[in-house]
């Protein structure tokens, strides 16, 4: 600082801050006195400014030196000698890891009805060495409150062992409820408890669904069906922030570190929640009511395969699966187990006739009363003699023996052909849900008796989409579209999935699909059909019953049966395919009376609901029985 | 120099002292000191000032974003709660049992009319109480182990003198 002091010397003077000459004027140092004594004096003034200037500045740079070096060495310390141990002081203190939990995405129906959603959800949990006193008093709020078991919390909350200080009491509550349950709790004077983060997967549509929409396990991961499939799509990514706090508030300019969650994506399903809640409603009846085992329906909408519904029953609700379900409950039966779809099938034998030219529908055929096959019978679900039916006559009155008759005019390779042509024997594609191919054995293993059999829907096994799939061909004038479950398309393990990647074929001409579907018509006839029940009033209707003895250990169960209708509507422009299959029902009941006005209020619906007029035109009468006489028209 | 200085006449003393150079000592332009004191005071008020009104300024922000945060958390989880209510509310199922409870039933032939021209479309016949759906399980049956026989008393049951109830 006194740097200038030796320049001063020429005015004797030293600087010093405290004598300041800005108060006096500059004067000149006049000859005032003799010049040689001043001469001296400013010299031994120069002198002691010096030394003194010189050793303040020693000192002063002593003392820097002294504090500098103290925060050397304690910098050294802090980063040298004990840095690890200061770090982990400094991170216990101060310092917060937060997870941000990425949301899951939704899963909706086609319209965006949300089927399963995620909810910021709390976990309750105790401090039982603390919650034991008052253990009954918190239980009873707790179950007024939340509803959740008494006797459960009670044996949570005074959990004999003293070395436990966490014990679940509730899991999944909205976080609101939670929160305000525990706040109020603490107010009355009750401690121990405690909320923690958990997150809550709701779905609000409860049963509608669940089998196609799957449920999420304890550890917060898809379990089964959408949710399994698109775990990837609908989980996210976490992300997490780290910040200093102090007193509760975050530090400012403080460490701070933040990685953002990335939030799951929405999955849209093809199902339209409401239809797929009438038709849980109508198939849970109409199987209680014939005291049957099971059953799947399935709406297909036509001309793009997408399911507008998927039914199972019995089936489960997903907000609440526990250890104690049936397993086979929660995956989509519909899709998982195979049966043999009985005279359904025989559609699909006519519209391979007829696509070939070997028959039209007028084709007249003498019926008899019981038909050989390699020594086996074949018989009819109706008692008759020889009797002159057209092939209309027997897929309305769904004769075996015709079917078989007519059948036999078509190489089993040619037969096999269509049949893997409409989608049966192999997957339809949906993957993910445990989808089973079903069987259709080799054309070269066919006996005689296993063509025979094929030909009217013993001997080959499907799953519902399957079959449903196989009608739909029809119903799309041959074109078979394969079915979807995922609006638009959506990634999967096995690959892009949805309505986008649909696959078409056709398998039977235009023509002869138009043909199979006047026949099918004839089924719902008053008087001829098998199913006059499943005819929608005003409505052109075509449908098919199916009734077919269950295989158990090699042989054709007597009193195992499953009921089946198949139909689409309207016929004349058919919009929607719906195929209801009922496992083991109770008694003397056929296709055409149990599950034919199930078909009916299910299609009522649908033409109401998505505005489908009828065209006002009515069925062609197609002649089902001939006379010997009549001219042969072809 | 001092020795021939003192050879001179003591007249000339005075000229030569007059006379002698002298270094003239090279002007100075000092600048006055106190404004210069004051700038550096006043920057470096300023500067301690203004770093504490900063720091202030950040807790206090601090503080408004975490009171906003926890505000901004209870909201959503409330939204969520009220969303959840609302899909409570509009369950199909839910629907379904308040409209039959009006007393409706689910359509049973779907009928149009034109508005171009008032015909009507299908057949349109009203709905009947037989087209009423059921919405809920059939209650299940309990199994005939869980149901005991009816308990039957025979007088020889009776012990003697306990009342016979008539």
């Amino acid at each position: 600082m006194p740097s200038t002091g030796r320049r001063q010397g020429a005015r004797g003077r030293g600087l010093s801050l405290r004598r300041s000459r800005t108060a006096r004027p500059a004067a000149r140092s006049g000859p005032a006195g003799s010049g040689l004594p001043r001469q001296a004096s400013r010299e031994r003034d120069l002198a002691r400014v010096r030394t003194a200037s010189l050793l303040r500045l020693r000192i002063g740079f002593l003392l820097i030196a002294m504090v500098v070096s103290i925060f050397g060495a304690r910098l050294l310390q802090l980063q040298g000698l004990d840095a690890a141990a200061y770090a982990a002081k400094a991170r216990e203190v101060g310092a917060v890891q937060q997870i941000l939990p990425a949301t899951r995405g939704t899963i909706t129906d086609r319209n965006g009805e949300p089927l399963a959603e995620s909810l910021d959800g709390m976990m309750i949990v105790a401090d039982p060495t603390k919650t034991k006193d008052d253990a009954a008093e918190i239980a009873s709020v707790l179950e007024e409150r939340l509803g959740i078991d008494y006797i459960d919390a009670v044996r949570n909350l005074s959990w004999p062992d003293p070395s436990v200080h966490f014990r679940y009491i509730a899991r999944r509550i909205p976080s609101t409820k939670a929160t305000d349950v525990v706040a109020d709790l603490t107010e009355l004077g009750y401690k121990g408890l405690d909320t923690e983060r958990d997150p809550l997967r709701s779905y609000p549509a409860k049963d509608v669904g669940a089998n196609l929409v799957g449920w999420i396990n304890d550890a917060g991961n898809g379990a089964d069906g959408a949710e399994l499939l698109f775990s990837k799509l609908l989980a996210g990514k976490d992300g997490s922030a780290t910040y200093d706090i102090g007193g509760g508030n975050r530090i400012p300019l403080g460490d701070n570190s933040v990685t953002d969650p990335v939030d799951g994506r929405d999955v849209a399903l093809t199902i339209d929640r409401d239809v797929q809640w009438y038709t849980q409603r109508i198939l849970r009846q109409t199987i209680e009511d014939v005291g049957a085992e099971s059953g799947a329906a399935v709406v297909m909408d036509t001309q793009t395969g997408q399911l507008l519904s998927l039914a199972d029953y019995p089936t489960f609700d997903p907000n609440g699966v526990t250890g104690a379900i049936d397993e086979r409950l929660l995956g989509s039966r519909a899709l998982r187990e195979v049966y043999e779809p009985g005279s359904v099938e025989k559609v699909l034998t006519m519209g391979a006739l007829l696509d070939a030219g070997r028959v039209t529908p007028r084709t007249r055929l003498t019926v008899p009363g019981q038909l050989t096959s390699s020594g086996m019978p074949i018989n009819d679900h109706w008692e008759h003699g020889t009797i002159p039916l057209t092939l209309t006559g027997v897929l309305a009155k769904s004769s075996n023996i015709g079917t078989v008759l007519a059948a036999r005019q078509l190489p089993p390779t040619q037969l096999s052909r269509y049949l893997t042509g409409f989608g049966l024997g192999k997957r339809t594609g949906l993957e993910g849900y445990g989808e089973q191919p079903g069987i259709l054995a080799p054309a070269s293993s066919w006996s005689p008796i296993v063509r025979d059999n094929i030909a009217f829907g013993q001997g080959v096994a499907v799953n519902v989409a399957q079959m449903a799939a196989a009608v739909n061909t029809i119903a799309n004038g041959g074109v078979y579209v394969a079915p979807s479950l995922v609006l638009g398309s959506a990634d999967t393990e096995f690959g892009p999935q949805g309505s986008d990647h649909a696959e078409t074929r056709e398998v039977i001409s235009p023509e002869a699909a138009q043909q199979v579907t006047k026949m099918m018509e004839m089924v719902t006839d008053e008087d001829e059909g098998t199913a006059p029940l499943a005819k929608v009033a005003g409505y052109r209707v075509a449908g098919k019953t199916g009734t077919a003895q269950v295989a158990e250990n090699g042989s054709y169960s007597a009193e195992k049966f499953v009921i089946s209708f198949a139909g689409f509507a309207p016929a004349d422009d058919p919009r929607f395919t719906v195929y209801i299959v009922i496992h083991n029902p109770q008694g003397d009941v056929g296709g055409g009376g149990t599950a034919g006005p199930a078909f009916r209020k299910i299609m009522s619906y649908l033409l109401q609901r998505y505005a489908v007029p009828p065209s006002g035109k009515a069925s062609p009468q197609l002649p089902i029985a001939w006379q010997a006489g009549e001219r042969r028209r072809q | 120099m001092a020795q021939s200085r003192t050879r001179l006449p003591r007249l000339a003393e005075t000229a030569v002292e007059r006379a002698r150079l002298t270094l003239v000592p090279r002007p100075r332009h000092q600048a006055p000191r106190m404004p210069f004191l004051a700038f550096v005071a006043l920057v470096m008020l300023t500067g301690v000032i203004g770093l504490l009104v900063f720091n202030t300024h950040m807790q206090q922000a601090s503080f408004k974003a975490t009171t906003l945060e926890t505000r901004a958390t209870a909201l959503h989880a409330q939204e969520q709660a009220l969303r959840m209510e609302l899909d409570t509310l509009r369950d199909p199922q839910r629907v379904a049992q308040r409209a039959r409870s009006l007393g409706m039933v689910p359509v049973a032939n779907p009928a149009f009319l034109k508005l171009e021209d008032g015909s009507t479309l299908g057949n349109a016949v009203p709905a009947t109480a037989a087209d009423a759906q059921r919405l809920t399980p059939l209650p299940t049956r309990r199994p005939a182990s869980l149901m005991p026989a009816a308990p039957t008393v025979t007088p020889d049951d009776l012990v003697d003198g306990a009342p016979s109830e008539r």
